[in-house]
């Protein structure tokens, strides 16, 4: 872990180690940690791929004071220990809303179905939140999978609409537009403004789609306070 | 009850913003000039992080349904009441039926309009800050009605002698990737003047490009006030509407006086940087 001053009440802590997957786990619970044990000075927590921004009030204590006494607490990261939840995400992969699917895997010589079976095979780590409010980064895709973004974007994407760009698979939160390639549709609602918390799931949890026909979509798409499992 | 007759060029209610949620990507947005709009509550008695109405370049007119007492700070707006003239920084009693008509700023480009209570609308996630996607509108239109829920007992008001001190010199901590850039680069960071361009709540672009062209990063996370180097060389300054995490180097990080400072420059203007 190195620490830095980011501003005059925040720190940026990087974590750099060689295989990626397994530090996005150990961020996650060196987060939690911080969270727990500084409770008192802390307002928001910035979890990314390879570093974690901490945002803290300065009249109760100053960047470099707090970076010491992290640095004191000596964190050993853990790299086997999945603190985070798995997500089960119903996604209806019908070419009526995936809008994108057959084209996309027309350029990449495999069939629908094919792409499909490898997009849900994966459980993919919640790299990170932003672009829209609960707009969920998730990686890593299958190679067969990467992609650049769209060259033009498309300005209607639906909501739920599940999109593929580079070596990550996504979620839009709300109607939007947005340059991935859509290759399915939720019936969640995975931004709930109402909410104290308005995200069921956070930067650290892991999602695993799993396939509805178009029928099954329409009729859960109707229940409006629908969650999705999780374990 | 106040009614927008014209919502000028940009006017949205604001306060002290959203926090606590970055992480599942929501924006702090609130105040872009922090000082000045504590200024503008803290004249009429209010709490200094109360929300209130900020309004960019060209101000709005408004009629007042109800006597209210009212500030005014920021950028050196004309201002009006039924055709007289009223000053800045002082609080203002204003009745039924009485018309206010914010015209052009003169130095600044962020005015605030505090009124003596509360504006009662809506909070989400913490904050009544107006923001695309969490507000159900993100600035105010022609026609917009807006309650304020008055003190019951009048607090103390108070004047303000200082004014708003337009100030170009940008002082910044080193950013992340500021370690990737060359000798001349910085050389030129904080010798060249670098001139404003297109900006809004969520970012400020700069003209003029420092010699680097340093590559995209792994998204990571950003604060207002971010300065980010873009692969083209140009800088992009982040604001308090920006999102939570971007891909281009951040190379400085403004501190808190400066993204107050930043808000009130208009496009065109020089700014400087300095390293703290």
């Amino acid at each position: 872990m190195e620490f830095f001053v980011y501003s005059e009440d925040s720190i940026l802590i990087k974590f750099s180690y060689k295989t990626e997957n397994k530090i996005f786990n150990s961020i996650f619970s060196v987060k939690k940690k911080i969270e727990l044990d500084f409770n008192k000075y802390i307002t928001d927590s910035v979890q990314s791929i390879n570093s974690l921004l901490i945002i803290f009030k300065k009249n109760k204590i100053s960047s470099e004071q707090l970076i010491k006494e992290i640095k004191d607490k000596g964190y050993k990261i853990n790299f086997n220990k999945l603190n985070g939840k798995i997500w089960e995400i119903p996604v209806c992969y019908d070419p009526v809303y995936a809008k994108d699917l057959e084209e996309f895997s027309k350029s990449k010589n495999i069939s629908s179905s094919d792409l499909i079976k490898t997009h849900k095979s994966k459980i993919y780590d919640l790299l990170s939140m932003g672009f829209l409010p609960g707009f969920m980064y998730l990686g890593q895709t299958d190679k067969q999978l990467h992609c650049e973004r769209k060259l033009e974007p498309s300005l209607d994407i639906k909501k739920g609409s599940i999109g593929l760009a580079l070596d990550q698979t996504c979620i839009y939160p709300q109607d939007s537009p947005g340059g991935w390639h859509i290759i399915g549709v939720s019936p969640l609602n995975f931004f709930d403004i109402e909410s104290k918390s308005p995200c069921f799931a956070q930067p650290g949890d892991k999602i695993e789609f799993v396939e509805i026909s178009i029928k099954q979509y329409e009729l859960m798409k109707k229940d409006r306070l629908l969650k999705p499992n999780f374990r | 009850m106040i009614k927008v007759i014209k919502s000028g060029l940009y006017t949205s209610i604001q306060d002290n913003g959203r926090y606590g949620y970055r992480n599942i990507g929501v924006p702090s947005s609130g105040f872009m000039d922090q000082h000045s709009a504590s200024i503008a509550n803290m004249i009429v008695g209010n709490n200094k992080n109360e929300s209130l109405l900020e309004f960019t370049l060209m101000g709005p007119t408004l009629l007042f349904n109800n006597n209210y007492t009212i500030s005014f700070t920021g950028g050196d707006f004309e201002l009006m009441i039924n055709d007289s003239k009223i000053e800045m920084y002082k609080p203002i009693n204003v009745k039924i039926g009485d018309i206010l008509k914010v015209n052009h700023t003169k130095s600044g480009a962020r005015g605030y309009l505090a009124v003596s209570g509360t504006i009662d609308i809506d909070s989400f996630l913490g904050s009544k800050s107006f923001f695309k996607s969490i507000t159900r509108s993100h600035y105010l239109k022609n026609g917009d009605e807006i309650k304020v829920l008055r003190k019951k007992k009048n607090k103390n008001f108070y004047n303000y002698e200082s004014k708003l001190e337009i100030n170009n010199l940008m002082n910044a901590f080193k950013g992340p990737e500021y370690y990737l850039l060359d000798k001349e680069s910085i050389n030129k960071l904080f010798n060249d003047e670098f001139i404003i361009g297109l900006n809004n709540r969520m970012a400020y672009n700069l003209e003029g490009k420092i010699q680097a062209k340093l590559n995209s990063i792994i998204s990571s996370p950003v604060l207002p006030g971010t300065v980010q180097l873009t692969p083209s060389g140009k800088m992009i300054i982040l604001h308090r509407d920006c999102q939570t995490s971007g891909g281009y180097a951040r190379i400085l990080q403004l501190d808190k006086k400066s993204i107050n400072n930043l808000a009130q420059l208009k496009v065109g203007v020089n700014i400087k940087f300095k390293l703290l």
